[in-house]
C-alpha cells in the first residue's frame, strides 16, 4: 500500500463510510486524482488572505 | 391554444392573457396534455399535478375575468425542480431517500410564484439532490434532451431544461450550485439565470452546498428570465444567506441596449476551459454582434481555472457530505451509485483544506470583481461544446471536467446562459454573461440585445411541435 491508499482507508475509517469491494479500485482513483488537484491551495496565502465571512459581495467586496 | 405547438412565452402569454385573447385554462390544459404527450419520450416530470392545475387556473381565469389580474405572471403555467417544496406535495429530490416526503409548507420562491398567481403543472427531475449525475438506479429515470432524446441534457435542473425546451412550460424553477441551472439551458438550448448569491431566496429548497447554492429560473428568453426574476428576487429574513438590497426594475433595463457597454470576452479562458472548435467559434461570432450593436469588446484574463476548479472541488463536496454524511454511512444503498461516491468525496477533504479553498476563493473572487472595474459583463463559454450522449455522460466518482460554470458560483456574482448557436449535429451551444454582484439588470440587459439581434432563442426542437 503507497500512502494515498493509505490515507484513503483512514479517510473512510474516520468517515465511518464503506466502500464496496467492486468499486474500490474506482474510489482511490478518485481520491488520487482529487488530492492532485487540490494541491494548488498548498500554495502560501498571506496571513491577511483570510475567508472573513464568505461570499461576501456588493460594493467593495472582496477588498 | 393548439396542444400541438409550444407553449408560447412568459411575454407572449402574459401579453395575450392582459388582452383577453388567451384563457389561462386553456393555457393549462395545452400543458398538461403536452406534458403527458412528451413525458415517456423526456422523462422530465416526476409527478404531474394535473388537478391542482386546473383548479388554480380556473381561480385565476376568475380573478383576471373580474379585474383582479396579479401581475403579468398570473395565470401562466410553471414548473419546480422536485427539490422545491411545494405544501401538500412530495419533494423527493428525485431520491429513494425522500419518496413520502411530503412538503408542509411553500419554499419561498414557490410562494412567490403562486403569490403572482402561476399555475403549478408538476414537480421536475433533477439528479439526485441536485448533485451527482443521470442514474438509472433511482425510482425516476433521468430526463432526456429535447434536441435529440439520446443526449443528455444537463443537470442537475434536468427536468426543468427539458420541459421549457420542449414547450411544456414556459417557466422551469432551478437551482445553481456548481452550474445546475446554467448547464442545462445550454444542453437544451434555452435561457437560464443564476442571480447572485443571496438575491433569491433559498428557503424550502434542499440544500446541496450552503455557501454556493443559488435558485432561479429557465426560461425560452432572456426576458422571460427578467419577467420571473422580478417576481423571485427580494430580500427573506428566514434564509440566513439573502441580502437585503432593492430589487431593480429587471424589464425596463432590457430596454436600454447595449451601446455604450464594454463586454470582457474571456477568450483565453475558453481555451483553458477546453472548449470545442465550434463552441469557440460561435462566442467569437456572439462577440461580433455584441459589437456590431454598439457595446465595446476587450479581452480579460480570468485567473487560472486550476485554482477555480481546486475551491469547488474542496468546498462543494465538503457543505454536501456535512448534509448527507449520516445517511451515507447509515443507508447508502439508498443514494443512486453516483450520488453515493460523488457525495463520499466530501469525506476525504481536510478541515485545512477547507480553510485554504475558502481563503483563495476570497482572492479569486477579488480579481474577479477588479474586472469589472473596466468592465460591465464579461463573455465566457457555458459548455466546452454541444451535449454528450446520455449514456456517455461522465458518471465516474471525480468528473474529468469541472464544469466552467462553477467559477462564477465560487465567486458569487450573476451568471446568465443563452444559446448561441448549434453544432453540425443541431445540438445548441451556449453563451455565459457575468454581472457585477446584484447587477442582475445589466447582464439580463446583454442577453436581451443579443438575443434579439442572434434570433436563436426562436428556434425550437422538433419534438416541441406535436402530430396532428
Amino acid at each position: 500500500m503507497d500512502h494515498d491508499e493509505l490515507d484513503f482507508d483512514a479517510a473512510l475509517r474516520r468517515a465511518r463510510l464503506t466502500v464496496p469491494a467492486e468499486r474500490r479500485a474506482a474510489m482511490l482513483e478518485a481520491y488520487r486524482n482529487m488530492q492532485a488537484m487540490l494541491k494548488v491551495l498548498d500554495d502560501p496565502l498571506a496571513y491577511e488572505d483570510e475567508p472573513a465571512v464568505l461570499p461576501r459581495l456588493g460594493p467593495g467586496a472582496g477588498r | 391554444m393548439n396542444p400541438r405547438d409550444p407553449l408560447p412565452t412568459l411575454a407572449e402569454a402574459s401579453r395575450r392573457i392582459a388582452a383577453g385573447e388567451l384563457s389561462p385554462v386553456a393555457l393549462t390544459e395545452a400543458a398538461l396534455a403536452r406534458a403527458a404527450a412528451l413525458n415517456d419520450t423526456l422523462c422530465a416530470f416526476i409527478e404531474i399535478t394535473a388537478e391542482r392545475a386546473r383548479a388554480a387556473a380556473r381561480r385565476a381565469e376568475r380573478e383576471i375575468a373580474g379585474g383582479r389580474r396579479r401581475g403579468p405572471l398570473h395565470g401562466i403555467p410553471y414548473g419546480l425542480k422536485d427539490i422545491y417544496d411545494a405544501a401538500g406535495l412530495r419533494t423527493t429530490a428525485h431520491s429513494r431517500l425522500l419518496l413520502d416526503n411530503v412538503a408542509a409548507a411553500d419554499a419561498a420562491t414557490t410562494a412567490r410564484l403562486e403569490a403572482a398567481g402561476m399555475v403549478l403543472i408538476g414537480k421536475l427531475a433533477t439528479h439526485e439532490f441536485a448533485t451527482g449525475g443521470p442514474a438509472w438506479d433511482l425510482p425516476f429515470p433521468p430526463a432526456r434532451n429535447p434536441w435529440n432524446p439520446a443526449h443528455f441534457t444537463g443537470g442537475s435542473s434536468s427536468g426543468s431544461g427539458a420541459a421549457v425546451a420542449a414547450g411544456i412550460l414556459p417557466l422551469a424553477m432551478g437551482s445553481d450550485t456548481g452550474g445546475s441551472i446554467r448547464l442545462p439551458a445550454a444542453y437544451c438550448g434555452i435561457a437560464g439565470l443564476k442571480p447572485t448569491y443571496g438575491r433569491v431566496s433559498r428557503r424550502g429548497v434542499a440544500p446541496l452546498a450552503y455557501s454556493l447554492d443559488t435558485c432561479g429560473p429557465l426560461a425560452a428568453t432572456v426576458e422571460d428570465c427578467a419577467l420571473a426574476l422580478q417576481v423571485l428576487a427580494g430580500h427573506d429574513p428566514r434564509d440566513p444567506g439573502s441580502a437585503d438590497l432593492p430589487v431593480p426594475d429587471y424589464r425596463a433595463a432590457l430596454r436600454q441596449g447595449v451601446a455604450g457597454l464594454r463586454i470582457g470576452y474571456a477568450r483565453r479562458f475558453n481555451e483553458e476551459a477546453e472548449v470545442e472548435a465550434e463552441q469557440a467559434r460561435a462566442l467569437d461570432a456572439t462577440a461580433q454582434t455584441l459589437a456590431k450593436l454598439g457595446a465595446e469588446i476587450v479581452e480579460v484574463a480570468l485567473p487560472p481555472l486550476a485554482q477555480f476548479n481546486a475551491v469547488m472541488r474542496t468546498i462543494s463536496p465538503s457543505e454536501a457530505f456535512a448534509i448527507h454524511q449520516r445517511d451515507l454511512r447509515e443507508r447508502p444503498e439508498m443514494y443512486a451509485r453516483v450520488t453515493r461516491e460523488r457525495l463520499m468525496l466530501g469525506a476525504f477533504v481536510t478541515g485545512a483544506q477547507y480553510v485554504q479553498a475558502q481563503r483563495l476563493r476570497r482572492i479569486l473572487t477579488a480579481k474577479v470583481e477588479t474586472l469589472f472595474e473596466s468592465c460591465d459583463v464579461l463573455l465566457t463559454a457555458a459548455i466546452p461544446g454541444p451535449p454528450p450522449l446520455l449514456e456517455e455522460t461522465d458518471t465516474t466518482p471525480f468528473r474529468r471536467q469541472q464544469p466552467i460554470t462553477g467559477v462564477f458560483n465560487a465567486t458569487g456574482q450573476p451568471a446568465l446562459a443563452q444559446p448561441c448557436g448549434f453544432a453540425a449535429n443541431g445540438l445548441p451551444l451556449s453563451a455565459q454573461f457575468v454581472g457585477r454582484a446584484f447587477d442582475e439588470a445589466t447582464v439580463l440587459r446583454v442577453g436581451h440585445a443579443y438575443e434579439q439581434a442572434a434570433g436563436w432563442a426562436a428556434k425550437r426542437p422538433a419534438v416541441a411541435t406535436l402530430p396532428e
